[in-house]
């Protein structure tokens, strides 16, 4: 279906990723460098990027952030790293997601493939953006769910509107946080928990068992699928 | 040698007194009593040019009693007649006296310039001698034979054990040390503290800063110790060298254990890399296989089990190694029990979950990540336990948050609530199926780490209960 470029440098997991991306009909093309990637990627036009940050020749953040100046593809990253701070600086340099190593197939192909939507839909230039039930308006600034009006403050509108337009991409808590605070309460990830937390007694079934409204620990929030 | 030279200096005061009186009697011709009295200055001045007060003052008084005896009318007599007679035997006197003072004072200044000179020749020297010196011992060893040499026999006393048993010292002399430690200020002989002791005792350290060792230094077997402002600077000049010397030693040490942890560090991750990368493939050879086979379904769950221990053997090692930096941050526990839960599923899939976290708790203070693994490994602990229903509840108390997860298993053995924290500890009779024994010292060491505490009890009815408590998140926003 679409032709995804894969970078890692191992050889098992080049074969593994190749296999997974096959069950929903996906193409993988494969490189093992950074530089093969970069030199790639206007021949090969790949519809979206898997990509290790452990490269022979460079660190992926590196090549995430070289992509990203030429390409809009969307770009996830499946690493064995796991410290917070690296996912956050893969997802601020321009990654759409990521996956960390021992990787779930199904996990990975989802994710994938909300990228992907996310991509191929039209730029969200409709004053109208939708995620499930949700409807944000965004030139009335109403927010619907199922049909029904709920009212929002500001703030809790615009993080909203925020999550809702990434579709079931993570945002970083600090990406909300500049959108909606400004630069200057960057670190202030409590007025964040705070809204979210209304946002979700306002949205959620059950607000203590929250599914709309997901929570990556230590990077941010991303709607639920 | 002294004395021999001070009674020299008499000598000549009386004999030049004499030979000024015997000139002025027989001059020729008329001499007036002014240039008589001018005339016998000559040897007060000549005397006190020599130094010393004592010849001086002789030199002084002789010639006023000369003067008045031998010139004054009425001669051959004490007796003073007259104001003006009066008035030239005290101004005599008078400059005499002062003369001699200036003088002496000027011989004195000289002297000790002279001996401060040698002094800092001295101290110049041993500070060439000390910048040489790499090995602390070895420096303070030298130093030490250098200020023998000069001023006495030397000890170093430690502020941690005074040499009550040492027969140099005497009781004085301890207190005198005492009060050099405590006050790291010098003290005993020589000094205005505790001067009859028979040592000096001098702070090996910053002056005024307390409690440090201290050098002592033997009173001179004759006479005093000149001045100790020599023996200061030198001391001092010990105690800058000890000084950098021991903060040499610290950066090395330093620059060592850094080096070392950054070998810890790149062990773990490469240790995390090499592990995570085969057991991926192996998951996703067996995710792909699970379809055709129900054995590649009963491999993958193990497979997945043990991704679980490997990442528990590398956040021991994270633990051991001190690679433990939390990063705290507000933490709402809904995501945190919603999160963890979700990553225990297949654990959990055959019991009844009771969740009471409500959605309006005070934010708590932790890292996130570091909590998520820490109720992972509690869920699952409990998962094995439990016969039927595992139990996760919040509370808000004073100031703080409780986190419990319970269980109705066998409980915990009375007496084992601390032990079963302990590495590779699995309680006899409580353990059903495969605990590494390594998931609850994570949960306690993790804890530790974000200054959360962790208790395991046994609930009244039965079954254990593990309990947090949080730090509530300090400001409230607006």
């Amino acid at each position: 279906m679409s032709r995804i470029l894969v970078v890692d440098d191992e050889l098992a997991i080049q074969r593994l990723v190749s296999a997974v991306l096959a069950r929903d009909g996906h193409a993988a093309v494969v490189v093992g460098t950074a530089r093969a990637a970069l030199a790639e990627i206007d021949r090969l036009a790949p519809d979206a990027a898997i990509i290790d940050l452990g490269l022979p020749d460079r660190d992926g953040l590196e090549l995430i952030a070289a992509m990203r100046s030429r390409l809009s593809i969307p770009m996830l990253v499946l690493s064995a790293r796991d410290a917070t701070s690296e996912k956050i600086a893969a997802l601020d340099l321009g990654a759409d997601d990521y996956v960390t190593k021992p990787f779930d197939g199904d996990e990975l192909l989802a994710r994938l493939r909300s990228a992907l939507r996310r991509a191929g839909a039209a730029p969200a230039r409709d004053a109208v953006v939708r995620h499930k039930g949700i409807a944000v308006d965004r030139g009335r600034h109403k927010v619907s769910m199922d049909g029904r009006d709920i009212a929002l403050t500001p703030r809790e509108f615009a993080v909203l509107a925020a999550l809702v337009e990434a579709g079931g991409r993570v945002l970083t808590h600090g990406a909300i946080l500049e959108r909606v605070w400004g630069r200057a309460h960057v670190g202030d990830v409590e007025y964040l928990r705070i809204v979210i937390r209304a946002l979700r007694l306002k949205l959620e079934i059950d607000p203590s068992q929250p599914l709309l409204i997901r929570n990556e620990p230590g990077i941010g929030y991303r709607m639920g699928g | 040698m002294r004395r021999a030279g001070l009674l020299r200096d008499y000598a000549i005061a009386a004999a030049t007194v004499a030979a000024v009186t015997v000139a002025t009697l027989h001059w020729p011709g008329t001499l007036g009593l002014p240039s008589a009295a001018l005339l016998l200055l000559l040897p007060v001045l000549l005397v006190s040019a020599r130094g010393g007060i004592g010849p001086s003052l002789f030199a002084a008084a002789a010639a006023a009693l000369a003067y008045n005896f031998f010139l004054l009318p009425p001669q051959f007599t004490l007796r003073i007649h007259g104001a003006d007679n009066a008035v030239s035997f005290i101004v005599l006197f008078a400059v005499a006296l002062v003369t001699s003072r200036l003088a002496t004072a000027l011989k004195a200044r000289e002297r000790q310039a002279q001996q401060e000179a040698q002094a800092s020749a001295e101290t110049a020297k041993l500070a060439a001698l000390m910048s040489g010196q790499e090995d602390l011992n070895a420096a303070l060893a030298k130093g030490l034979v250098f200020i023998e040499g000069r001023q006495g026999a030397t000890r170093i006393v430690s502020r941690e054990a005074m040499p009550k048993d040492d027969p140099a010292f005497g009781p004085l002399d301890l207190s005198a040390a005492a009060w050099a430690i405590h006050n790291g200020d010098m003290a005993g002989h020589g000094t205005n503290i505790f001067p009859s002791a028979d040592w000096t005792f001098l702070p090996l350290g910053q002056r005024g800063a307390a409690d440090v060792d201290v050098v002592a230094v033997a009173r001179p077997l004759q006479g005093t110790r000149p001045p100790p402002g020599a023996l200061r600077a030198q001391v001092a000049l010990l105690a800058q060298t000890r000084d950098r010397l021991i903060l040499q030693e610290e950066r090395r040490e330093r620059r060592m254990l850094e080096e070392r942890d950054t070998l810890r560090r790149t062990l773990i991750a490469s240790l995390a890399h090499d592990f995570r990368s085969p057991v991926t493939v192996l998951r996703g050879e067996l995710e792909a296989l699970r379809l055709e086979s129900p054995a590649a379904d009963r491999a993958l769950a193990q497979a997945q089990r043990l991704s679980r221990k490997m990442d528990d053997l590398i956040g021991i090692a994270r633990i051991e190694g001190g690679a433990v930096r939390p990063a705290p941050e507000p933490v709402d526990l809904v995501d945190v029990v919603t999160g963890a839960l979700e990553a225990s599923g297949a654990a959990t899939a055959e019991l009844r979950i009771a969740r009471h976290v409500a959605a309006d708790l005070p934010l708590v203070s932790a890292d996130p990540v570091l909590l998520r693994h820490v109720l992972i490994n509690l869920i699952d602990n409990a998962a094995r336990h439990a016969r039927a229903m595992i139990g996760i509840a919040a509370d808000e108390g004073r100031g703080s948050v409780v986190l419990t997860v319970t269980d109705d298993g066998p409980g915990i053995p009375e007496g084992e609530e601390e032990a079963i924290f302990d590495r590779f500890v699995r309680l006899e009779g409580s353990d059903r199926s495969g605990g590494s024994g390594l998931g609850l010292a994570i949960v306690k060491g993790f804890c530790q780490a974000m200054d959360i505490d962790v208790q395991a009890s046994t609930r009244a009815s039965g079954g254990a209960c593990f309990t947090l408590t949080f730090p509530v998140f300090g400001a409230t926003p607006s």
